[in-house]
């Protein structure tokens, strides 16, 4: 039974999905219903799933030979589930009131329902073509979503988008031929599954497949110079941005870069070696220049976008650091940074949804009108920052530790990097907090007298997120110790 | 002997025939006559498909009984009937698809016409694969330039006249090229039988006589050949063939035609020269090179095309390369995955040149990208088939591309020194398929303004408008599927009947 | 059950937050103004006040206690504990306090959003009480960082534009200086046995050996770090950009206390976690040497020339905490005794300047220098309070001043830090000649006009013959500051000797 659950929590909220255009619902309310309790439904179950933890694995398909559709929970595998289930049915439920705005909801909903199924068919993938599989279906079925409003940004964006995910898997590919055809297995295998004898004197060249597949996978995860797709992204209805790509999506691609290096290539194989080098080049500066990028936005969700850019590459700074602490640190950020990033996307959601303003200079005195929109605001980006008491701080604190153990100038750097676009951060995020809370003496507070905070299905939500903060923050003992654990069996 | 033997000499006849009858039949009757046909001699190669896996191994059949050199036979084995299901199918999805076509666009007193080529076309097709006989297939794929020239030329305008014409010089030249190679061949070995040939190269080989001269006639060969199946930068006829041509024709051309003389070159590798000295000989490199540069340019051609039916045919031009790449990597597995990429690869480009008629028909007619924006809303069906033609050639998982990209990249990671230029190959051609397919795709799901709609002529085009097609559509949607999820048996029969080759 | 200590943490910062709570309903309510009874709203804050400020002295003074509140991590506790130096900081921090607090009562009349700023006031002195008790180096820095984003709102409590900008410009400075000293605190939790402070350090040397380079470099990161709070060269400049726009009360408090958490933070650092022996004869105690005398000189000639009074006052802010960690940099003990003498007399020195600043402010709205002249004949106890202390901070005899400064040059002298044993106290030397070129014009301006001084207006010079002195609540702040400036340099002993042991234990 447990193992067949592997495989039905992929499998429900797909057909659940497909479900939704298909059924005559007599009111909108009628489908939400649908929809909530299928997702809720389908969250319970991976509950029970993580909880059971079963240990046998459940072959879905046969492609050909070893080629196979199989499914398997494991500690990295349940972090990542976790995150997902837990903040899909609040997202959907956001999303409920958002997007009474928009047009064609069953489409958005049948969309957004698969999507929680394909990214939970990553988070449980057994082997590397299941996750490629799932992988590649991942930017099939977010493509819709965000050509949703069909405006020519949107035509642009989710052309971008495409051609940097397929790219992306392409050469991700790659890498799976390799591990296929050098791997003892396809299957993911802590401490890697290299076979060194096959591998002889071509060790260079493997460490070049590890790079162009890390680099595929990192498309996701938006690491430069692979990351202008995520800005741009951001023409998408809030909850999507929210959702996959602040969560789902990036994270489902820093997931990815998890697996090929801890499960598949090995850490020990790839520590110390020029890939690694480079990539930690690549990593850091992306964290820096992503940090940048959001500086110079003027547009709120983009601002929140380019800060996701250099975020996800914390968590893949501590993924290249190639040792337990670092992946530790990398988990905690996954987790910690999908409660933060969600938090304030829906902010900047619930402003657009009640004001329909999208850049940061009309945000003027909005402090007042929405207190709780903006006092959540303030907080996850206090978090983002990497205040003390706040979950931010935590990771941070991890991934430093981390680096700071491994000896090497590279990392020292990249711990000047993680402050540094702190500093970033606190400018990019405070500057608006500022702004809302303090618009300055003249300002008259009647121009914007039809602001006022959104409805309980936005802000419960937030209200969850924001203490999550402070639960991760002040008292992260039993996250992190379990982070460490599903670390420690990576080695 | 059994009488299964006897089917595959049956549908060669049979088709032979049925052209000089269609001649006499009316458009409606030589139609009906050429259906029958082709889903008779499709039942056919599957029983003779079933006999030669049940028996396990190939047998040589002599027409009339003549024992070589002078007889002429036909060798038939598990790849060949497989073969010859594969292309009854697809002919026949492609004259269902493109009936509304035919009806328009030909002149209804050459409507018979068309079918005597199309029969002559799937005879020739048949013999290609069956033969045995070095100069039967060259007779053979005279006769196929001829009706393939007659496919393009029946729609008469201007542009169809002049791409048949550069056809036809193309044709001609890879023809006369390969003509030459058999000469030499000839000279060399004194036979003409395959089998036989194979036994004196191998001599030749071993004693190292006349090696120059083998080379040569090895290299106008593959050329000859590779000029007719339009392997880059020998692809010039090919746009403006397909593009222009009526949609069954662009269809069988792009699936068939050209596979036919790719298949012809495998039997020339295997059972002619023998694929040991195919690969000690540089010419597979010099095909690996060709086809690198094929995938990759053609592609970025595809991307500047503002035509829909140009686009797709451009597109062709990049999967050929992938075929040549394949057998440039000289080994078993690359032949074997540029085989599966024939079938794949027709099963695809048919379905596209199929959907793409169904979206532009929706669109006023139109073949020009812009006015295509919002047809998969109009026409749903071809919409949903033409975003599966694309993921397919995207290589997306559980479509009939990602196999043959799997098996292409699995073979290149067997070769020593191919690996990394074929892998970047792969990908960077991937990523330029996703440019353009999926451009379109995103286009065709834009929705169009309602005024500019009218003024542009679309119109809604529903599943039953046209149920033979929508039909065809469902058939190339499963087979695209069959082909992407079941692949492992069907790999198994290719590796099975390359087996039977040697 | 020692847990009691953390209350003069968390009164008033409950207490606070209540204030801004109902601050902000009343706004929500749409009234425009959110004072509300001011009577009650005073009380309020007084009691508050005063009591967390027993409490504190309380807590400081009643014997060595530390509290573990939670594990923020494993190994890592939000732990507090009262030594030596937290008593001294927790002292001369609640005075000038609740002086302040006294002052603003009056002052913040003419301001306006009373409520928002006492709330915030109650806040920062909350959080002030926790960084002074810090137990180690995670929770100090979880307090300054919070002592950062609660101040802010102190600095842009006006509202105009350029206040908002000065207040940006605060805060990205200060995070720019916290997440230098954290980039310092990443590698001291990994080569120090315990982050909890230890009196000489804990670096641990086994691991420490053949890392000396990138700990070094760590340590000096974390100075430059914390010194932008105190204002040191290079991230000094917003210091001169904060205080002006600030409430007058508010910038009595920056500059006489908040800046000393840098202080407090760059000895905590050098002193109990990396130990001086380490830091010795190295190239960052150099650096750290040339960056605090320049700042010294450097803020003293800045000062000289500005017209604006209480720009005047934050350039000389920035000159005289760095004569304090000009102290704390040559790593002796009785440099380090004239360092936290200083730091207690400037805190007392620079907020009754300010008050001054403030007073002349709200009484006559006269920002610039040259306005004040004849000032003394009008508010001649408010002036004299002002040369008090101006003395005092120049250091003539027998004020505060003096003896700080002696014990400073004394320690350079005492250093084998080669040329700076010698140029240490010239520059001091001559940065105290500079803060009398810019203190003490206005006494002589405010007491004798001069002749040549341009009567514009019959009203302005009878109104400026007029003798009429500032409310009581402002003047007695003022006047307590300014006689414990010039006490404790007549009797400075027992702290010398309160110093003397406290820097003896850590060196």
């Amino acid at each position: 039974m447990d193992a067949n659950l592997l495989v039905i929590v992929v499998l429900l909220p797909i057909l659940a999905g497909v479900l939704i255009p298909l059924l005559p619902f007599r009111s909108r309310n009628q489908m939400l219903v649908f929809i909530e309790t299928a997702v809720l439904l389908n969250s319970v179950l991976v509950f029970v799933l993580l909880i059971s933890q079963p240990q046998e694995s459940f072959i879905l398909f046969r492609f050909t030979g070893d080629l196979t559709l199989s499914f398997h929970l494991d500690g990295l595998g349940t972090v990542f589930a976790g995150i997902v289930s837990v903040l899909w049915p609040l997202a959907t439920l956001y999303a409920f009131e958002y997007m009474k705005h928009e047009n064609h909801e069953k489409f958005f909903f049948m969309f957004y329902t698969v999507t929680y199924g394909v990214t939970l068919g990553i988070a449980l993938a057994e082997d590397i073509m299941t996750m490629y599989c799932f992988y590649e279906m991942l930017s099939m079925v977010t493509l819709p979503l965000i050509l949703h409003t069909l405006s020519r940004e949107a035509v642009l964006a989710s052309r971008t988008y495409l051609y940097y995910s397929l790219g992306g898997a392409a050469f991700a590919f790659i890498g799976m031929i390799f591990i296929l055809t050098y791997g003892t297995t396809s299957n993911f295998m802590p401490g890697g599954v290299m076979d060194m004898a096959k591998i002889g004197d071509r060790t260079n060249m493997l460490l070049f497949v590890y790079l162009l597949c890390f680099c595929g996978f990192s498309v996701k995860a938006a690491m430069f110079p692979f990351s202008s797709w995520l800005p741009q992204a951001g023409v998408a209805p809030t909850p999507v941005t929210a959702l996959l790509h602040a969560v789902a999506v990036v994270k489902a691609g820093a997931f990815t870069t998890m697996r090929v290096t801890y499960y598949s290539f090995g850490a020990d194989f790839l520590r110390g070696t020029w890939a690694q080098t480079i990539l930690m080049v690549l990593v850091i500066f992306t964290i820096v220049y992503g940090c940048s990028r959001a500086l110079k936005e003027t547009h709120i969700k983009r601002r929140l976008a380019w800060s996701t850019v250099s975020n996800l590459s914390y968590i893949l700074f501590g993924v290249v650091l190639m040792t337990p602490l670092g992946l530790t640190g990398a988990l905690c950020h996954m987790v910690f940074h999908a409660v933060m990033k969600i938090s304030s996307f829906f902010c900047a959601g619930a402003v657009i949804y009640k004001t329909g303003r999208e850049y940061i200079h009309q945000l003027n005195g909005f402090g007042r009108k929405m207190p709780k929109v903006f006092i959540v605001f303030t907080i996850s980006g206090l978090a983002l920052m990497g205040v003390p008491g706040l979950c931010g701080f935590i990771s941070k604190w991890q991934l430093a530790k981390a680096a700071v153990e491994t000896h090497s100038l590279l990392a020292y750097i990249g711990v000047a990097a993680l402050l540094a676009s702190a500093l970033l951060t606190a400018i990019y995020m405070l500057t608006i907090v500022v702004r809302a809370f303090f618009p300055g003496r003249s300002f008259d507070y009647g121009t914007i007298s039809d602001v006022e905070d959104p409805n309980w299905m936005m802000i419960l939500p937030l209200v969850l997120f924001v203490v999550a903060m402070f639960v991760f923050g002040l008292h992260p003992g039993p996250v992190v110790h379990a982070l460490e654990a599903v670390a420690a069996g990576v080695m | 002997m059994a009488f299964v033997q006897n089917f595959p000499f049956f549908s060669i006849i049979l088709s032979l025939f049925s052209g000089p009858l269609s001649s006499i039949l009316g458009g409606k009757a030589a139609k009906r006559l050429n259906i029958a046909v082709i889903s008779m001699i499709g039942i056919m190669s599957c029983a003779v498909l079933s006999f030669t896996i049940s028996s396990g191994e190939s047998y040589v059949y002599m027409m009339g009984h003549f024992p070589a050199p002078w007889g002429n036979e036909i060798r038939v084995g598990v790849l060949e009937a497989s073969m010859a299901v594969f292309f009854c199918v697809i002919m026949l999805l492609c004259m269902l698809g493109g009936e509304r076509e035919r009806l328009a666009e030909i002149e209804p007193e050459k409507q018979n016409l068309y079918y005597i080529m199309v029969n002559l076309l799937l005879s020739s097709l048949l013999a290609l694969i069956y033969t045995n006989d070095l100069f039967t297939a060259y007779v053979f794929v005279e006769i196929n330039t001829i009706s393939a020239c007659g496919l393009i030329m029946i729609k008469q305008n201007g542009r169809n006249i002049e791409a048949a014409t550069r056809y036809m010089i193309m044709s001609l030249l890879g023809s006369g090229l390969l003509l030459l190679g058999i000469c030499f061949l000839y000279d060399l070995t004194g036979h003409l039988l395959m089998s036989n040939i194979k036994e004196q190269v191998q001599l030749l080989n071993e004693s190292g006589d006349y090696h120059i001269p083998l080379l040569v006639s090895l290299s106008l060969m593959s050329v000859g050949l590779a000029i007719k199946s339009a392997l880059y930068p020998f692809h010039a006829w090919l746009p403006d063939a397909y593009g222009y041509s009526t949609l069954s024709s662009a269809a069988i051309l792009s699936s068939l035609v050209s596979k036919g003389y790719i298949f012809l070159l495998v039997k020339i590798f295997y059972r002619v020269v023998g694929f040991d000295i195919v690969r000690d000989s540089k010419v597979i490199n010099v095909l690996f090179v060709f086809g690198v540069a094929g995938m990759i340019m053609g592609s970025v051609s595809a991307i500047k095309e503002n035509n829909i039916r140009r686009m797709i045919a451009y597109s062709s031009v990049a999967q050929i390369g992938y075929i040549y790449m394949g057998f440039g990597l000289g080994t078993t597995a690359g032949v074997i995955a540029s085989i599966y990429h024939i079938v794949s690869h027709a099963a695809t480009k048919s379905l596209l040149f199929v959907a793409a008629s169904g979206i532009t028909e929706a669109s006023g007619d139109s073949t020009d990208f812009f006015d295509l924006t919002g047809a998969g809303y109009r026409n749903k069906l071809a919409g949903v088939a033409f975003t599966v033609g694309s993921l397919s050639m995207v290589g997306f998982p559980m479509f009939a591309g990602f196999i043959s990209k799997i098996l292409f990249a699995q073979a290149a990671v067997e070769s020593l020194h191919k690996v990394l230029p074929t892998l970047i190959a792969l990908a960077l051609s991937t990523i330029l398929n996703a440019v353009y397919f999926m451009k379109t795709v995103i286009r065709i799901y834009t929705p169009e303004k309602k005024s500019v709609a009218a003024q542009k002529g679309h119109t809604m085009i529903r599943i039953m408008d046209n149920p033979v097609k929508s039909a065809a559509l469902v058939c190339f949607i499963l087979l695209n599927l069959i082909l992407g999820l079941c692949s492992e048996p069907i790999v198994r029969l290719f590796q099975n009947g390359l087996n039977m080759f040697t | 059950m020692s847990s009691w200590i953390l209350l003069p943490v968390f009164l008033p910062m409950a207490a606070g937050i209540c204030l801004l709570a109902s601050s902000f309903r009343a706004h929500l309510g749409g009234s425009g103004d959110a004072t509300g009874d001011r009577s009650r709203l005073h009380s309020f804050t007084a009691a508050v006040l005063v009591i967390s400020a027993v409490l504190a002295l309380g807590a400081a003074w009643s014997g060595e206690k530390s509290v573990t509140l939670f594990y923020l991590m494993e190994n890592i506790p939000v732990y507090f504990k009262i030594d030596a130096l937290g008593r001294l900081f927790v002292t001369f921090v609640s005075i000038v306090w609740v002086a302040a607090g006294v002052y603003s009562f009056v002052y913040m009349q003419h301001e306006g959003e009373e409520k928002r700023f006492f709330g915030f006031y109650l806040v920062v002195y909350g959080v002030l009480v926790g960084l002074v008790f810090s137990g180690n180096l995670v929770t100090m820095y979880l307090f300054y960082e919070l002592m950062t984003l609660t101040s802010v709102p102190l600095v842009l409590h006006n509202g105009s534009r350029e206040s908002i900008m000065a207040a940006l410009k605060y805060l990205f400075y200060s995070m720019c200086g916290a997440y230098l000293g954290l980039f310092g605190i990443f590698f001291l939790y990994q080569y120090c046995d315990t982050i909890t402070f230890t009196a000489g350090g804990s670096l641990n040397m086994e691991l420490a050996r053949g890392n000396q380079g990138i700990l070094l470099i760590a340590v000096f990161a974390m100075l430059i770090g914390f010194g932008a709070k105190a204002g040191m060269f290079p991230l000094h400049a917003w210091l001169p950009a904060a205080h002006p726009v600030a409430p007058s009360p508010a910038s009595a408090v920056l500059s006489g206390v908040i800046v000393k958490g840098g202080v407090l933070a760059i000895v905590r650092v050098v002193y109990y976690m990396v130990g001086a022996d380490f830091l010795r004869g190295t190239w960052v105690q150099t650096v750290w040497m040339m960056l605090s005398l320049l700042t010294v000189f450097m803020g003293s000639l800045l000062a000289f020339r500005e017209p604006v009074f209480k720009k005047r006052l934050a350039y000389s802010t920035v000159s005289q905490i760095s004569y304090v960690l000009f102290g704390l940099s040559v790593l002796t003990p009785t440099g380090m005794t004239g360092a936290l003498m200083h730091t207690v007399f400037h805190s007392f020195i620079k907020s009754a300047l300010f008050l001054t600043a403030g007073i002349f402010i709200f009484e006559c709205g006269k920002t610039r220098v040259e306005e004040l002249s004849g000032i003394g004949k009008r508010m001649p106890k408010t002036l004299w309070c002002y040369t008090f202390v101006s003395l005092a901070l120049i250091g003539i005899p027998p004020t505060s001043g003096f003896v700080s400064k002696w014990y400073l040059a004394q320690g350079a002298l005492e250093s084998d830090t080669g040329v700076f044993g010698w140029l240490g106290p010239v520059v001091l030397l001559v940065s105290a000649l500079l803060t009398a070129g810019y203190l003490l014009p206005v006494t002589m301006k405010g007491f004798f006009p001069g002749s040549n001084v341009k009567v514009t207006e019959e009203k302005e010079e009878q109104d400026a013959a007029k003798v009429r002195e500032p409310a009581l609540l402002m003047l007695v702040p003022l006047a307590v500051l300014a006689a414990l400036a010039v006490l404790l340099g007549v009797f400075p002993n027992p702290l010398a000797d309160y110093l003397r042991d406290l820097a003896a234990a850590l060196m």
